[in-house]
């Protein structure tokens, strides 16, 4: 069991020692999230509609989108010097690279939102800071059942040879519940309501990472297969 | 095997045509019109079949993407895939119908309604898994990764039926029929006449099956033939 | 009360539909048949010459 947990441990540490030297990954994705929010500013007259009705879901779709690139871009790195293939070669369970390709995309997932919400807070005049605590655990729920899926997903789309465009295709129908379920929450704790009187949604999403990180733990076998 | 088909499929069509003949004309002699919606309401007895029959398909491909996974046999894989098309070609008619029946009844082509949002997100479910089949080359690859995702999909249902239902629940529930009022709100005529056609419509299916699974083997044995033509030179 | 048009669409794509489906899965069988018989007819010549 140690012995696992040190292989998951070595593979989120190669990725943040690598994101690290370049700062790629994570730039990538910031300003990408930036621009979706900018994008949708213009696309939406803010003196007309409700910011708090429309910020969650503009906030959510920023996320799943950079995160997609992210993604994308984590197995691209792995397939492009065959390191994929040096790291099946090694003794690790597949499982346990599952586990460390999933904490590490969740890490610079996590750091670029941590990096655009107080940008959302400004643009959007939204008051985040008194309902920060409900809103963590909204977004990792989220951010959770998105990477859980995704890197199953993309792990299975680095194969293919349109990778770019299967993976998106792939994983937006599929993370239906996790958008619906997320962008309410965060517009009832944005609209002042506690955390508790969303028991169903927490109940939702928490299934949703559940059964994906089931999924993906049983199934990993055959997607690294050669 | 050969002999089989031989034999098989003859018998299964008259059947499925029979059924369908019996199915139409119940559908527009025998049962009564409805009430308030009039005429349209017949749309329901092709409508809740295809709905049946997507469902249904789809839950093969779950079974036989578990199988495949397991047995690793070919054989399984073939079932997926032709139960995938077939379930995408009749999610494609309940998407259809449906907007058809809604005009004349709610006013409107489309409602953000539970039902219609969660058949749109399986039919978009079950088009990028015929894609991935199609965009990626014959072999175990492609196998396995479609069982992957055909596993994944059908999991997703029930937490999209039920994110989609708590997404609308603040809408006053459409008049339509719900799983619970099939039996109780209908009369006689109208449960039997409904009857047939989703009997028919199931017949439909296998009969489909057995054609699209005969496809893909043909398939199979050319490029073996091809490859062994090949190898041999 | 009279949406005759409605569904006389609704059936005219429901039918057009499975007809067009099942036809054109005839059609590649009858198709896939005859290559398979064609290869099969060339191959055991080619493997004895």
């Amino acid at each position: 069991m140690r012995e696992y947990f040190n292989h998951v441990k070595a593979i989120v540490w190669k990725d943040c020692v690598t994101e690290l030297k370049t700062w790629e990954l994570f730039s990538t994705m910031f300003v990408f999230a930036l621009l979706v929010i900018i994008i949708f500013i213009f696309s939406i007259n803010l003196s007309i509609v409700n910011s708090y009705d429309v910020g969650p879901g503009i906030l959510w779709v920023a996320f799943i989108f950079a995160g997609t690139i992210g993604l994308n871009r984590s197995f691209m790195l792995e397939k492009e010097n065959g390191c994929l293939q040096g790291l099946m070669l090694t003794p690790a369970d597949r499982t346990a690279l599952y586990f460390g390709k999933m904490i590490s995309n969740m890490v610079f997932l996590i750091l670029m939102e941590a990096m655009i919400l107080p940008l959302f807070m400004i643009f959007f005049n939204v008051d985040l800071v008194s309902h920060l605590g409900p809103l963590l655990i909204v977004i990792f729920l989220g951010t959770l059942g998105f990477c859980a899926l995704g890197t199953l997903l993309s792990s299975l789309s680095s194969h293919l040879k349109t990778r770019e465009i299967m993976l998106p295709i792939l994983l937006y129908p599929l993370l239906v519940p996790v958008v619906i379920g997320c962008v309410r929450m965060t517009g009832e704790i944005l609209a002042g309501k506690a955390l508790a009187t969303q028991l169903k949604w927490i109940g939702s999403t928490a299934c949703f990472d559940i059964i994906y990180i089931g999924v993906s733990l049983l199934t990993i076998d055959h997607i690294l297969e050669e | 095997m050969n002999e089989d088909n031989e034999s098989g499929p003859p018998i299964l069509i008259w059947f499925t045509v029979l059924m369908f003949i019996a199915a139409i004309s119940a559908i527009f002699m025998y049962v009564p019109t409805e009430k308030t919606e009039g005429i349209i309401q017949r749309i329901m007895y092709f409508h809740i079949p295809c709905a049946w029959l997507a469902f249904f398909a789809f839950f093969i491909v779950f079974v036989c993407s578990i199988l495949f996974l397991w047995k690793k046999d070919r054989e399984w894989d073939i079932y997926a895939h032709a139960s995938a098309e077939i379930g995408v070609v009749f999610c494609s008619l309940v998407l259809i119908t449906g907007p058809l029946w809604a005009k004349p009844v709610w006013g409107t082509w489309w409602v953000w309604d539970a039902r219609l949002t969660s058949t749109l997100v399986l039919w978009l479910i079950y088009i990028a898994y015929l894609m991935l089949r199609m965009r990626t080359d014959a072999g175990s690859m492609r196998a396995r990764y479609a069982a992957v995702v055909g596993i994944a999909g059908f999991l997703d249902i029930p937490i999209i039926h039920f994110s989609v239902l708590w997404w609308r629940t603040f809408h006053p529930k459409p008049k339509m029929i719900t799983s619970e009022g099939i039996g109780t709100g209908m009369a006689n005529e109208m449960v039997i006449t409904l009857g047939i056609s989703l009997f028919a419509f199931t017949l439909l299916y296998f009969l489909m099956m057995e054609q699209r699974i005969a496809l893909e083997k043909m398939k199979d044995e050319i490029d073996r033939l091809k490859r062994e033509k090949l190898y041999s030179n | 009360m009279n949406h005759l048009g409605y569904l006389f669409a609704a059936n005219l794509f429901v039918w057009g539909a499975i007809f067009f489906y099942v036809f054109t899965l005839i059609k590649k069988n009858n198709q896939l048949k005859q290559d398979l018989q064609l290869i099969k007819e060339t191959l055991p010549k080619d493997s004895e010459s």
